[in-house]
């Protein structure tokens, strides 16, 4: 495992894009959640909303720009056919699924952090005087870190980078789509517990928890599932599969 | 030493080995012979434990390929030089392998030398000729000082120096006396470089036997080349033939 | 057959004999389809016995029309005049029931009517609001029943005096709210077909808001004192699983010094002493009807207030209206999109991926020729694809609606088909776009990635994500914004409501849209056609 572990952050640090996507996740995070922040113009503390996640809506933007970079980890090794040099190397599949998964989740993590403080930071400046709950920031790295790893799982399960960042994309997108056309409120509350994205920020909510639809640490546990789910059918398809 | 015992595979109906079995002797380069589909590669992705068999093992040293430690200081192999990341340097797409199997950038540095490949070792592989890029899969595949080799086509797209430096490579690595198995279409090759060939078509083996021995036996003429007793060998196992254009006329 | 024609032909081929987009294409129809469905889950339209049927009415320009308020009201025959003074309208927002907010989706009797039923008792808490478009005046009606023609002097709470005739028509006076302080003084009269609204503020100087002909106005009209107040709808969280929330208003007028001159009473038989009686009633809203002392405001002389809840006003959908646009049938259009998007960016940089793009541009070296059959081949099979889909989502989407109970706003037949076939053309100029952009940046993860990004992306973060002002904005400039051509819903100012895309409001016209993805296609594929040609392949 350990030698594992040490070839994919080589493989992850000497490949070209990496730190590119790395610094998008943090420019397109910080970025939107600056000019969603901008664009909310109300008085200081005085417009009701939950100003802590209103300044970390950035993190849904940044969030395709990490699947990208999570999918790209196996999924270019599958468009390339450089995976059978990988698996050769190190036959121990789920080994190598094991260190790509701590691989993605440092990158992201490291990455994360500076995105959601940069956010918060932008937020407090153009917003002043709202309080920033410690949750909603580890969760948002948290949450980032989850999708990083059921972009990961997907790609893995897919074999084909193109199609794993359109499954990914839709999956984190769909429910919050249909959640707002279902016109059945009981649906719709059911629709957003289970979606991994409506779901997994629930962890953002500051204000009033109850009007969300699920639990902070709950909805983080659903999006965990997903990963989970992601990573097993990646892992299982991988052991078994010819590569 | 690299043994293969009655590895059976399917895909979909058609079936791709059927009973292949052979061995690869230490301190022998044996050559790896036949006609396109006749599951040459098949039976290298199965003994690198990268295709499942339905029946049959294939083992180094006795032991199965994904149950080896550090897997590359067992056995080096070159499959498909282009499966590389075109944006990665030929340095560290070494890098990356070595460090898999607790190796360090020295040795990487080694390899590099070895294979000729010092001058552009900082370069985008993605550039490399198919020649650069089968020197780099040569690379790679020292890069465990292994006993055991495994190369599928590795003359592919080398220019004639190349061809020259293989042939002296791949003599120089069964005289250290390790294990060379290297498939081929090129019998003029393989007559000069292999001590032992096995010949396969439609997933079994029709021939396994000294180069020496196969040439002596041969029937008819005393300068038959490895070539004719391959074409008489293989007539029947075929599948997919042109017709003569001698004969279409 | 023409060189271009091989080329177009060798292309398809290409494109058809690689199963995993043709099921992807297949499949994305099937979702898109699905998901039109799927919302139509619940309504109560015609759901809780009879007489629960969503039947919102036409007005008299034929258009979907809201009309229910408050109104104390007498008979007025042939020309007259009608004058009030109000010196305060004032509102409250009814907490919604305990089922949570209201669904902002076709059921117009519970979202309206059903929580007017009880207005003044107030069983569940109320607090006080301002509502801007909480109405209280004076009206002169073709009759009590709804949808009827009306003109309407009026002020409100928060865009001033008004007149406004007919539902959809408004005009605007003084600005400014009334209060005691600064009361309003309203008048309407009428003259044949002609009404004319006027106001002052002290009941001496008047100043004519504004004048129309009625044409379906009968000899006898009725005429009175109104009060409405609109379904209030705010969006909460301004992101996502938070929403919309709102519920019904309730308005209070007061007012006083009420005149009715009666020229056709005045001037006629001297023997008619009495004046015709007034009646309090709830057009299109149950509940207790206003209150007439003694059957005649006018001799009552004093202050007397009226209540009410609903509008006078076009029908709108979204979180205020009521029902769901035709739009709400397409929700499943961005996973076709996001299909197209993936398989055309595939169908270019596949190619390069394999080095299959040399064999091509061997067997076909004009590279022009080449890139515009690809274009042809991605833009063709997303057309057919996505007209298929469409056709189908909307045709079979709308009668799930209708048969769960829930209210479509009905379109006319051109709309209909301009949605169709405008969700078939936009995915077909997409598909354009993404080859374009695989042309540019030929690695295929790049670009599947940048194509994503620049097309799906937008349109996913406008309807979910993004609050309004930077929803619009980007619904303006990307590729995104030919989603307008899925709009059927009008957008009337004088109608509270979030007119969010959300909900079917884009910010552009139909075509203005198409013509923005149009445009960043052109872009694409022109940079790309030059590209190539430069590029060795």
């Amino acid at each position: 495992m350990r030698s594992a572990l040490h070839a994919e952050w080589t493989k992850l640090r000497t490949s070209p894009g990496t730190l590119g996507l790395a610094l998008a996740v943090i420019v397109s995070t910080v970025g939107s959640s600056a000019a969603v922040a901008a664009a909310t113009g109300c008085a200081p503390g005085g417009c009701g909303q939950d100003l802590t996640r209103l300044s970390l809506t950035g993190v849904q933007v940044g969030q395709a720009v990490v699947a990208v970079l999570a999918v790209l980890v196996i999924g270019d090794e599958y468009s390339t056919g450089m995976v059978r040099v990988t698996l050769t190397a190190l036959p121990r599949r789920t080994t190598v699924l094991a260190a790509k998964a701590v691989v993605v989740a440092g990158v992201v993590a490291v990455t994360a952090v500076p995105a959601v403080l940069g956010s918060l930071t932008v937020g407090w400046f153009i917003l002043p005087g709202h309080e920033v709950v410690p949750r909603a920031a580890v969760g948002s790295v948290l949450y980032l870190v989850l999708i990083g790893l059921l972009g990961l799982g997907t790609a893995t399960a897919a074999r084909n980078p193109a199609a794993a960042s359109g499954i990914v994309l839709g999956l984190l997108y769909v429910f919050p789509i249909i959640a707002q056309v279902v016109t059945d409120p009981g649906w719709r509350r059911h629709l957003q517990q289970a979606g991994p994205m409506s779901a997994g920020l629930a962890v953002q909510a500051t204000g009033d928890v109850d009007a969300v639809p699920i639990g902070p640490w709950q909805g983080l546990g659903v999006l965990t599932l997903w990963a989970l789910a992601a990573l097993l059918t990646g892992g299982l398809l991988l052991a078994r599969h010819d590569a | 030493m690299i043994t293969v015992h009655g590895l059976r595979k399917r895909f979909r109906g058609t079936v791709a080995l059927d009973g292949m079995t052979f061995a690869v002797r230490p301190g022998q380069v044996t050559g790896f012979v036949g006609p396109n589909g006749a599951g040459k590669s098949t039976t290298m992705r199965v003994i690198l434990g990268l295709d499942r068999a339905d029946a049959g093992d294939a083992l180094i040293d006795g032991h199965p390929y994904r149950g080896l430690r550090d897997p590359l200081r067992h056995v080096g192999s070159l499959l498909d030089a282009a499966a590389l990341q075109p944006g990665r340097t030929a340095r560290n797409h070494l890098l990356w392998l070595a460090h898999s199997q607790g190796l360090t950038a020295r040795r990487v540095d080694e390899v590099l030398d070895q294979a000729g490949l010092r001058a552009v070792a900082r370069r985008r592989a993605g550039g490399f000729s198919l020649g650069m890029r089968q020197r780099l899969g040569i690379a790679a595949a020292l890069l465990g000082d292994p006993p055991a080799l495994l190369l599928d086509e590795p003359f592919n797209g080398m220019d004639p120096e190349g061809i020259v430096w293989m042939r002296r490579l791949l003599r120089a690595l069964a005289a250290e006396g390790r294990a060379v198995l290297v498939s081929s279409h090129l019998m003029s090759e393989l007559q000069e470089t292999a001590d032992h060939v096995v010949v396969v078509g439609r997933g079994k083996v029709i021939a396994d036997a000294p180069v020496a021995h196969l040439l002596a036996t041969a029937p008819g003429a005393r300068r038959a080349t490895l070539e004719d007793v391959y074409l008489a060998l293989t007539r029947d196992e075929v599948e997919f033939r042109a017709v003569d254009p001698a004969r279409a006329r | 057959m023409n060189a271009f024609g091989q080329v177009l032909r060798a292309e398809f081929t290409k494109f058809r004999t690689v199963r995993g987009w043709v099921v992807a294409a297949v499949a994305a129809a099937g979702a898109t389809i699905l998901l039109g469905l799927l919302p139509g889950m619940q309504g109560s339209c015609g759901r809780n016995g009879p007489g629960s049927e969503c039947a919102p009415t036409l007005g008299p320009g034929g258009e979907v029309v809201v009309d229910s308020f408050a109104f104390a009201h007498r008979p007025l025959t042939g020309d007259g005049s009608i004058t009030v003074r109000v010196t305060s309208l004032t509102s409250r927002l009814l907490d919604p029931g305990p089922d949570g907010p209201p669904p902002d989706d076709g059921s117009p009797h519970e979202a309206s009517a059903r929580e007017a039923a009880t207005p003044g008792a107030s069983p569940r808490g109320s607090r006080p609001a301002v509502v801007p478009w909480s109405k209280a005046g004076l009206i002169l009606k073709a009759g009590t029943a709804q949808s009827s023609s009306y003109a309407a002097v009026l002020v409100t709470g928060g865009h001033g005096v008004r007149m406004q005739y007919d539902y959809t028509h408004d005009r605007a006076g003084t600005p400014g709210t009334v209060s005691t302080d600064s009361p309003r003084w309203l008048r309407l009269t009428r003259t044949g077909d002609t009404v004319a609204g006027a106001e002052s503020p002290d009941g001496t100087t008047w100043t004519t808001v504004g004048s129309v002909r009625l044409a379906g106005l009968p000899p006898t009209v009725e005429a009175g004192l109104f009060t409405t107040s609109p379904q209030h709808a705010e969006r909460v969280g301004g992101s996502l699983g938070a929403g919309t929330t709102g519920g019904p208003t309730e308005a209070t007028g007061t007012f006083d010094h009420l005149l009715v001159r009666d020229e056709a009473r005045s001037a006629g038989a001297p023997g008619q002493v009495a004046r015709p009686a007034w009646e309090g009633e709830n057009v299109g809203m149950p509940g207790p009807a206003p209150q007439v002392p003694g059957g005649d405001l006018e001799r009552a002389g004093g202050v007397f207030t009226v209540t009410g809840s609903g509008d006078i006003a076009p029908a709108v959908a979204g979180a205020a209206g009521i029902g769901v646009s035709l739009a709400r049938t397409l929700a499943g259009t961005f996973v076709m999109l996001l299909v197209v998007t993936v398989v055309s960016t595939g169908f270019i940089t596949a190619e390069y991926r394999c080095g299959l793009i040399r064999t091509t541009l061997t067997a076909s070296p004009r590279r022009g020729r080449l890139l515009a059959a690809k274009a042809v081949v991605v833009g063709a099979v997303a057309f057919v694809t996505g007209l298929v889909a469409a056709a189908v989502a909307v045709v079979l989407g709308q009668r799930v609606l209708r048969g769960n109970g829930v209210y479509v706003h009905p379109a006319t037949t051109p709309t209909e088909l301009r949605v169709i076939v405008g969700t078939a053309a936009l995915l077909a100029v997409a598909a354009v776009l993404a080859l374009g952009l695989g042309t540019l940046l030929r690695r295929g993860v790049t670009a599947v990635a940048t194509a994503v990004a620049v097309i799906v992306l937008p349109y996913l973060l406008a309807m979910t994500v993004l609050p309004d002002g930077a929803a619009r904005w980007l619904l303006r400039v990307s590729p995104a914004a030919a989603f307008a051509l899925q709009q059927t819903a009008t957008q009337y100012p004088q109608v509270a409501n979030l007119y969010t895309p959300a909900n079917g409001y884009f910010p552009l016209a139909p075509w203005a849209g198409f013509g923005v993805l149009a445009g960043w296609a052109a872009l694409a594929l022109g940079t790309a056609a030059v590209l190539l040609r430069r590029r060795s392949a």
